[in-house]
Order: C-alpha cells, then sequence, then structure tokens
C-alpha cells in the first residue's frame, strides 16, 4: 500500500508540473497578444512600436518563453500570485479572502450531493422499474440538463418576487458573521449540489444494482440476515466505492460550475473573482486562478484516491 | 414451352437506399418510442436553426424604442429586451449559435481525440505512454475552466469558442478508442491481415477503423448537450461568442447585465431552450448508445 501512495503522490507531482506547463503555453503561446488582451483591439492599435516594446519589457514579456516560465514558477513557489492590472488587491491576499466562500460552497455542495443522491439510488436500485425508480430517473436526467447557472438566476427571482428577499450582497465570514455567510453559501451550494446528486444517483443506482446480484450478498441473506441489514451492512459499502471515485471527478464540476453559478447569485467568492477576470481579459490573474483550480482538482482528486486505498482491502492489503 | 426462362422471372428491385433509411428509421421508432419522440424534438431545433429567419417574427438585432423591455404580450410572445429587441427571435436565431458550435466543436474533439486514440492503441510502447500522460494533464483541468481558458487566450469569436469546447472534448474520444483498438488489434482478422502484409495505414484505416464506427458514434451524441452547456456557460461568463450575436448564453448574461433584478422573461425563455435541447440531445444520445451497443442497455 505504501508504495502505491507513493507512486500516486509522484505523479500527483508531475501531474502538477505538467499543469503548469499547459497554462502557461495556454496563456502565453497560444496566438493571441497578451497587450490585446489587456487593453483592447482599439488601445492596442493605438499604441507605438515603442510603447508596445515598453511595456513587453514591463511585465517580463520579451525574456525568453523559458525564463518567463521559471520567473512565474518561483513566484508561485514564493507563494506571489501578482496582482490585477485593474485592482489594487494582490492576487493572494484575493485568493485568502474570497477562497474560503467558495471551499465552503464546494464542501456544502459535495455533502447534499450524498444526502440526496445515496437515498435516491437505495430506493431506484432496490424497486427497479418502478413508479419510484421511474420518477427518480426521470429527475437525474433532467438536472444533467438543466445550466446550474440558470436555475441560479430563477431562484434568486423567485426568492426577490414572492418573499421580497436577497441574499446579502457583501462577503462575511462563517465566524465573524455565520447568519449572513449562511446566506451567501447555500443558494449556490444547493445548485451545485443537486447538479451532482443527479451523477451521484445514476452512479449509485447501478453499482448497487451490481453489487446485489454479487454471491456474498445472496449468501448474507440466505444465512437469514435482516435483508436492510445485508444491504446497510454488505452492500452498501462496496457499492459506494465507485461512487467516490465519481465524487473526486464531479468536484471538477463543482470549481468549474461555480464560477457561473456564483455569477447568478452574485456570491462575492473566488468564482466570481474568475467571471471578473475573465470579463476583464486579465491575463495574469487568469493565469494564477486557472493553475489554482487545476492544482486543487488535482491534489483532491489524489486525496479521494488515497481514500479509496484506504476503503478499499483489495487495494490497502496488497 | 410454357415454363419461363429463370430470366425472365422479375427480381425484386434491391431495396433502394432511400428505403433503407427509412426502415432503419422505423424500426428504431417500433424499438425505442421515448427515444425517437424526443430524436423528433432534435430535428424540430434543428430545424428551427435552419429556417430561423423564416420563423423569426423579428430582426434579432433590431431595436424598436417604442417597446423597450416589455413584459410577453401578443406582439412579443416572449417579451423585449431593455434595447427593446423580440427574445423570442432572439431565441429562435440563438440555437443557430448553439447547435453550431456544439456540433463543430464534438466532431472536431472527437474525431482529433479518436484519431489520436487509434494511434495510441495501435502503436503502444512510449508514444503511448507520453499521449497518455498529455491526455491526464489536459483532464487535470475542470472542463469550463479549460475552455474559459482557451476561449479568453484566442480571443472571442465562434471558431475560437469551438476548438476550445472540443480541445476539453479530446481526453474523451483519445481514452474511449484507444481502449477499443487495444482489444480489436488482438483480434484473428487483424492477425490474418497482417500476415497477408497489409501496411500500418492499411490496418489502421481499413480494418481496425470501421470497427471503431460505433463507439464514436456514442460518444459524439452523449458529447453534445455536454457541448452545447459549456458554450452557453462561456457566453454567460462573456468569454464566448461576442455579443451581439443571439446566443443563449448572452441573452442570460446580458438580462443580469441590465440591473440587479433581471426581467423574468428575459432569463426564463433563453434558459428553458437550453435545457429542452440538452435534454433532447441527451435522451437521443442514450437511445442510440442502446441501439448501437445492447449490452450498455440500461447501466449508466
Amino acid at each position: 500500500m505504501y508504495s502505491y501512495i507513493a507512486r500516486r503522490l509522484v505523479f500527483g507531482a508531475l501531474t502538477v508540473i505538467g499543469v503548469s506547463i499547459m497554462v502557461f503555453v495556454i496563456m502565453r503561446i497560444l496566438p493571441g497578444d497578451p497587450l490585446v488582451a489587456l487593453f483592447g483591439p482599439e488601445g492596442y492599435a493605438k499604441l507605438t512600436d515603442n510603447e508596445r516594446a515598453h511595456y513587453m519589457a514591463e511585465l517580463g514579456l520579451s525574456d525568453p518563453l523559458w525564463v518567463q516560465y521559471l520567473a512565474w514558477v518561483k513566484d508561485i513557489a514564493n507563494g506571489n500570485f501578482g496582482r490585477s492590472f485593474f485592482r489594487s488587491e494582490s492576487v493572494a491576499d484575493m485568493i485568502l479572502r474570497r477562497g474560503p466562500l467558495t471551499a465552503e460552497i464546494a464542501l456544502l455542495s459535495v455533502m447534499l450531493s450524498w444526502i440526496v443522491g445515496i437515498p435516491v439510488a437505495i430506493i431506484s436500485a432496490l424497486r427497479p422499474n418502478t413508479i419510484a425508480d421511474s420518477v427518480a430517473r426521470f429527475a437525474s436526467i433532467l438536472f444533467l440538463a438543466v445550466p446550474g447557472f440558470w436555475v441560479g438566476m430563477l431562484i434568486v427571482l423567485a426568492l426577490l418576487f414572492w418573499f421580497g428577499y436577497r441574499a446579502p450582497l457583501t462577503g462575511a465570514s462563517l465566524f465573524s458573521d455565520p447568519k449572513a455567510n449562511l446566506e451567501l453559501v447555500v443558494g449556490p451550494a444547493v445548485v451545485l449540489g443537486l447538479g451532482q446528486a443527479a451523477y451521484i444517483a445514476r452512479m449509485g443506482r447501478s453499482s448497487l444494482l451490481e453489487v446485489i446480484r454479487e454471491d456474498y450478498v445472496r449468501t448474507a441473506r440466505a444465512k437469514g440476515l435482516n435483508s436492510k441489514l445485508v444491504i446497510a451492512v454488505h452492500a452498501l459499502p462496496n457499492a459506494l466505492l465507485p461512487v467516490i471515485t465519481l465524487s473526486g471527478v464531479l468536484l471538477g464540476l463543482v470549481l468549474a460550475g461555480s464560477i457561473p453559478v456564483e455569477r447568478a447569485f452574485a456570491t462575492p467568492g473566488l468564482g466570481y473573482a474568475m467571471f471578473t477576470a475573465v470579463s476583464e481579459r486579465d491575463v495574469f490573474v487568469m493565469q494564477n486562478l486557472v493553475f489554482l483550480y487545476a492544482a486543487v482538482f488535482v491534489v483532491l482528486n489524489i486525496l479521494v484516491d488515497l481514500t479509496i486505498a484506504f476503503l478499499d482491502p483489495r487495494i490497502r492489503l496488497r | 414451352m410454357t415454363a419461363t426462362m429463370p430470366s425472365d422471372r422479375v427480381l425484386p428491385a434491391p431495396p433502394s437506399r432511400l428505403r433503407m433509411i427509412g426502415r432503419g428509421v422505423r424500426s428504431f421508432f417500433r424499438r425505442a418510442p421515448l427515444s425517437a419522440f424526443w430524436g423528433v424534438v432534435v430535428a424540430l431545433i434543428v430545424g428551427m436553426a435552419i429556417a430561423a429567419p423564416a420563423i423569426a417574427p423579428y430582426q434579432p438585432l433590431k431595436s424598436d424604442f417604442r417597446s423597450m423591455q416589455k413584459p410577453p404580450d401578443e406582439k412579443h410572445w416572449f417579451g423585449t429586451d431593455q434595447i427593446g429587441r423580440d427574445t423570442l427571435s432572439r431565441v429562435i436565431y440563438g440555437s443557430r449559435a448553439s447547435l453550431t458550435v456544439a456540433l463543430g466543436a464534438v466532431l472536431f474533439g472527437t474525431t482529433v481525440g479518436a484519431l489520436w486514440g487509434l494511434a495510441c492503441g495501435y502503436f503502444g510502447g512510449r508514444f503511448d505512454m507520453l499521449s497518455q500522460r498529455l491526455i491526464e494533464f489536459l483532464q487535470s483541468f475542470p472542463d469550463l475552466i479549460l475552455a474559459m481558458a482557451i476561449a479568453m487566450a484566442l480571443g472571442g469569436g465562434m471558431t475560437t469558442v469551438i476548438v476550445a469546447i472540443a480541445i476539453t472534448r479530446i481526453p474523451f474520444g483519445g481514452r474511449v478508442i484507444r481502449s477499443v483498438v487495444l482489444s480489436l488489434k488482438e483480434l484473428q482478422y487483424v492477425e490474418a491481415a497482417r500476415g497477408l502484409g497489409a501496411s500500418h495505414w492499411r490496418l489502421m484505416f481499413r480494418h481496425i477503423l470501421p470497427q471503431c464506427v460505433a463507439p464514436y458514434m456514442i460518444l459524439a451524441t452523449t458529447h453534445l448537450g455536454v457541448a452545447i452547456i459549456i458554450e452557453a456557460s462561456l457566453g454567460f461568463l462573456g468569454v464566448g461568442i461576442p455579443p451581439p450575436s443571439p446566443t443563449w448564453g448572452n441573452m442570460l448574461s446580458d438580462a443580469l447585465n441590465a440591473g440587479l433584478v433581471p426581467p423574468w422573461w428575459l432569463v426564463l425563455f433563453p434558459g428553458l431552450a437550453i435545457t429542452i435541447t440538452v435534454l433532447a440531445f441527451n435522451l437521443l444520445g442514450d437511445g442510440i448508445r442502446d441501439l448501437l451497443d445492447p449490452r450498455l442497455r440500461g447501466s449508466v
């Protein structure tokens, strides 16, 4: 098992390095001049050649690419994420201020997806092709098709229309103002959580259906165990392993999905900052945030893999 | 002699291609009526996109300053936006952008992925190993974030959006087709062809590739819905096809830009269009998958 963990960690580190190169390639090397992105096509056309060269040198963009890349990696290793062209706050401060809100949304939505998805999966799998199963399957197909940010906009509108309620627009920390914080987080978490719950319910259903047919489950039932106990103690733990893996993959859906959803709810989290950066064409903020999101996604998936390794005796005892 | 010569007997004409397609469609309706229903919905949406100029009651870009931000009435069924553009016409025209991007991105991405997967599975070795690492790196990005970054770096436009979404689809095609090829290339008929001295090129494209058509079709149809949602999200975040082009994502974004409280009709109708289209594509995709690969029926 230790060799498995070591291998996974090494691969994870390599992946993060690969991801950083890829982000760099996308943001710096792909056709598309960063100055055009900053000044807009018209502003760029007005610059003289000298001014262009001056700005490029000032931004460190006229160095050879590998020098630029190493400088960027060094900055990140020092916790220096640069600053925006349009705002005074450094990106590192912004991440510290806005990150917790998005992390809360992600955590809550994952919890919610399990609380909703697993019971639905169990009901569906134990009574396949009944009305309850059909309703659950249709609901999950529907939730897979609905864009989360649109549901978010509808929720905001409906609350305002019928109850005159609007979540606070300024950030609030969990510790200083838990009530306002909860009001901010609940909406996006529900939308993202239900979106994931649809995947979890589908996967849980098919995985449980498979496990129930296994010999050891039949044996457990044949020796006279209570059938609820058989499901809960014998079948469910094994059926949940693929669901845990799926939940790790779905974290990508949460991280990325929170960007439009936070915009829909006007939640002052990191996703909203990403939206601002992308709509202002703020290349360097974007570069750092994209790397941060991808790195977080990789690390979380390593954690999921290690959890699976710990839970699954086939890997643990190897 | 009364017996007719065999050559006089009129043989039934071989069924024309059109009739065969007709028969296929009929059997699809009989075997999977629900999927066929969603197929009809897809056909209607595609028809709406093609015939947009004929169906749309107004010009999608034309402002009518006498009726700005009007709720739905008999003149404007879906209401008008802040500068008096007809929402119904914009929703109808929006289907063009969505479908073009989704089809373009999925065809481009899945095809590149499939060819890459074919090469990986066939040649194996170091090339395969390197490719798998690259695909892993690509998959380390959540889809939407990768598409956002690429779309932003390349600058706005329809081609950009298609390329950005296509790149997020490459790993799926690569992975699936590679595993199919790995099992195919061990089969006896491939070995026989190799024994007869067929070239790599001939083995890959004449003998192995035709067997990959079914998984390719399944992949392509199941990813159309995702592509539509990513396109709408990009538009909503302001890195899609630039305004004033009517796309569903742009319309939702415009609704939010109008003020803190967007009028409900500007939110409801474009989102409904996205949902119905994605639902139709997903369910048609499920039907096609069941038809082409009965082993998968009922699983995820």
